[in-house]
């Protein structure tokens, strides 16, 4: 459909407009997201996709679509949740194939060929990602997590060819051995900018990640499908676990003990954005598990595009001390 | 399931619970009904109610072993479950009932001890504090055999009931119902059929019996007349003065939603529906002197229902219509025990909460009519996002197109913590102010 797909997480935008639709206990990423929309920062769009992502999501793509008197089309979808059964998978391949005819009817039709063409291309770009990660597991990038994240999250509204192509590059002149400093996981929905910067300070590594935007979304696994919607489908059901698929908190559990096995991390930081009820309901469950693999453990409560305060960066600073 | 538990079970159920209520029953003082309430007569079925509930709670006690036993999302299709003998708890019955009692902070407090964040939902947290601490005010919860959920309410029963399932070790089934944007689909009915269909071998393994669809099919026969009863008694609210109020609604709601599709809850409709309709025909009103009718939006405030009973009807105002009670009502339309699994499917996949909010506002403005009513009350519900978000616009949609006026409550269903007097009043007093000088 020759469209560039641009995820709307943590827009730099002040939110105070936002709170005439929204009550002061729904989370930063959608505020900000409305907040954007309302500055009529979304009008070169041709459309909206919301995803069922959680309750906010949910009801923040009513009130766009029902609301706001837009006249960007908005599509949505939703994702089957976990625990699934025989017939989850073609109810997902049937999502897959409506979420298709739609998007046509907006953005004009697609071919078979370029279809799979882009699709495959997705995969190479996940391929990529992941080559990137074990990199940086195994301590080969040189790159400051800032910097890291920031190419990584390139992914989310870069044309593909552009953004493959720029990452090797950012690959190319990070290699390096990077093996000094405590190593760190972060878990939660984003790598919060702050977060990152601080860490640089402190010489602290991020070995991986089990975040909802980035770590997250790297398939464990690549299937052998030739169909398009059949390598999607393989693509969703191969995903990490998470709570907005409704994946069993026990999976999540080993999913993020395997990666700090693996990378051999001393700690975990959970970067909670406030109010997301997701990753709140997990939180204790994987800390205590963490803590009884003898792991350091640091929840901070935190808001898209709010500068660190004071105390929180202190707490950060008196974990990493904890780590040496 | 064990014989002797089996046979403690039935003991309790006909020969200790009548006793026990009994006693409870003649320990009771009457209150004298005060000569300047502003509320009508008392509902006589009160008293049976109370009997119903804490019967169910009473051989709950008694349930573990005797039956397979079920935690349940007040959501969720138990009709199916029904046909297996399931006892059935629900989480947010319980939860209802301690924020009513006033116990949600000190329950909450435990799960928040705990690692869970106060921003989560109140009823989960009360409950994720009983699961740790076994407190509850009616004795003793019986733990679950199997955990059924459905996210058809909000996904947070899906993220909570993940929770009880690890903590628990037990199965977790999930009727995961397609969030309505637009109009239900058929691909959304057919996958939602083919859940219910695959979770029968697993409910035949808990609880040990076979599946027969006769079974289900009167289950589900009871389940819509009991709905049905439910919605009519609702509608005697059209009619001046309203018989009763939403505050009494919220709390006789209790028996379509933990015991819908057994004999009792239908029963108890039906006596309270002649006694509702009893009032309609001699002209007796819940209030002495109804000035103005109102709605209200969300689940209830738990701990302040009597205060807020108290403090509309001094002014002579009069809830007779909610959209959360009405969501018990609302799509029973769809129940067919010609086709049982697709009736459920269509009933539970299309809840007002599964809804956008489009339809809510179509709901709001359909109440708003049928009942005759003055203002709008809404609940924005810190605990509730999915009912929650979304409420400013209707609230402002609902002013512009029928000159409603409305105010907006900040505050939690059983969290008190959460709950602001004075902001509240303040609130009230000029929402009063507007409505009395229309």
């Amino acid at each position: 459909m020759n469209a560039v797909p641009v995820e709307i997480w943590d827009p730099p935008i002040e939110t105070a407009n936002a709170n005439v639709h929204l009550q002061p206990y729904i989370c930063s990423v959608v505020k900000s997201g409305l907040a954007l929309i309302l500055e009529g920062k979304t009008k070169i769009l041709d459309g909206f996709l919301f995803p069922h992502t959680c309750d906010s999501i949910q009801n923040l793509a009513s009130v766009v679509n029902d609301y706001l008197g837009l006249e960007i089309p908005c599509c949505f979808f939703y994702h089957p949740k976990a625990p699934f059964g025989k017939s989850t998978r073609d109810y997902y391949t049937n999502q897959l194939k409506s979420l298709a005819g739609v998007l046509e009817g907006h953005l004009g039709p697609v071919g078979s060929d370029e279809l799979k063409r882009r699709v495959t291309q997705g995969l190479d770009l996940h391929r990529r990602l992941a080559d990137a990660y074990e990199m940086r597991r195994s301590g080969a990038i040189a790159a400051s997590n800032t910097s890291f994240y920031r190419n990584v999250r390139l992914a989310e509204y870069q044309h593909p060819d552009d953004f493959l192509s720029g990452f090797e590059t950012f690959l190319a002149v990070s290699k390096g051995e990077n093996l000094k400093g405590p190593a760190v996981i972060l878990s939660g929905i984003l790598p919060h900018p702050e977060i990152l910067r601080l860490l640089d300070q402190q010489g602290v590594r991020v070995v991986d990640d089990d975040l909802l935007s980035c770590g997250r979304r790297m398939p464990l696994r690549f299937g052998e499908a030739q169909d398009p919607y059949e390598i999607l489908v393989e693509n969703y059901f191969a995903m990490p676990p998470c709570p907005t698929r409704g994946s069993p908190i026990q999976e999540r559990i080993d999913f993020m003990m395997d990666k700090a096995q693996a990378s051999e991390a001393q700690g975990i930081i959970f970067c909670v954005i406030k109010f997301c009820e997701p990753e709140c309901f997990d939180v204790p469950e994987m800390v205590a598990a963490a803590k009884e693999a003898g792991l350091k453990t640091l929840i901070l409560d935190l808001e898209v595009n709010q500068p660190l305060s004071g105390q929180l960066a202190t707490r950060v600073e008196a974990f990493v001390e904890m780590l040496r | 399931m064990s014989m002797k538990q089996r046979l403690a079970y039935n003991f309790m159920k006909d020969l200790g619970a009548p006793v026990a209520m009994g006693l409870a029953a003649k320990g009771k003082k009457k209150r004298p009904a005060s000569t300047d309430s502003p509320f009508g007569p008392r509902l006589k079925c009160a008293v049976r109610l109370k009997e119903i509930m804490t019967r169910h709670y009473f051989l709950a006690r008694y349930a573990k072993g005797a039956k397979p036993v079920a935690w349940v999302t007040s959501g969720a299709p138990v009709e199916l479950l029904r046909a297996f003998d399931f006892y059935t708890i629900y989480p947010e019955n319980h939860g209802a009932l301690c924020g009513a009692q006033r116990l949600g902070p000190e329950y909450c407090a435990i799960a928040e001890d705990n690692g869970y964040h106060q921003d989560l939902c109140s009823y989960a947290r009360i409950d994720l504090g009983h699961a740790l601490s076994g407190k509850t005010p009616v004795g003793k919860l019986p733990s679950p055999d199997l955990l059924f959920a459905s996210n058809n309410i909000c996904q947070t029963v899906l993220y909570w009931y993940r929770v009880l399932a690890h903590r628990l070790k037990v199965p977790l089934l999930l009727f995961d119902t397609p969030y309505n944007f637009e109009n239900i689909r058929q691909e959304d009915i057919d996958y939602m059929v083919n859940q219910l269909e695959e979770m029968v071998p697993v409910l035949e393994r808990v609880s040990g019996k076979a599946f027969e669809e006769e079974t289900f099919s009167q289950v589900i026969h009871l389940a819509k007349d009991t709905s049905r009863c439910w919605g009519r008694i609702l509608e005697t609210m059209q009619r001046r003065p309203a018989p009763m109020t939403i505050f009494d609604a919220f709390v006789h709601l209790a028996p379509v939603v933990s015991l819908r599709g057994l004999p009792v809850a239908l029963g108890y409709y039906q006596i309270l529906l002649a006694e509702l309709e009893e009032r309609v025909d001699q002209g007796i009103g819940a209030l002495r002197h109804e000035q103005k009718r109102l709605m209200w939006d969300n689940i209830a405030i738990w701990y302040k229902v009597r205060d807020f009973s108290n403090l509309f009807a001094e002014r002579g105002m009069n809830f007779v219509t909610a959209t959360y009670t009405n969501a018990w009502a609302e799509t029973s339309a769809h129940m067919d025990v010609e086709k049982p699994f697709e009736s459920m499917a269509r009933t539970y996949g299309q809840v007002i909460l599964n809804n956008s909010l489009n339809h809510r506002l179509e709901l709001m403005e359909r109440l708003i009519r049928d009942y005759q009513v003055d203002g709008l009350v809404i609940h924005s519900a810190k605990s509730c996002k999915p009912y929650s978000v979304g409420q400013y616009d209707l609230k402002r949609i609902l002013m512009d197109r029928l000159e409603v006026p409305s105010v907006i409550i900040e505050a939690d269903i059983t969290d008190f913590r959460a709950f602001s007097e004075e902001q509240t009043r303040t609130r009230l007093e000029a929402f009063f102010e507007t409505l009395e000088a229309s």
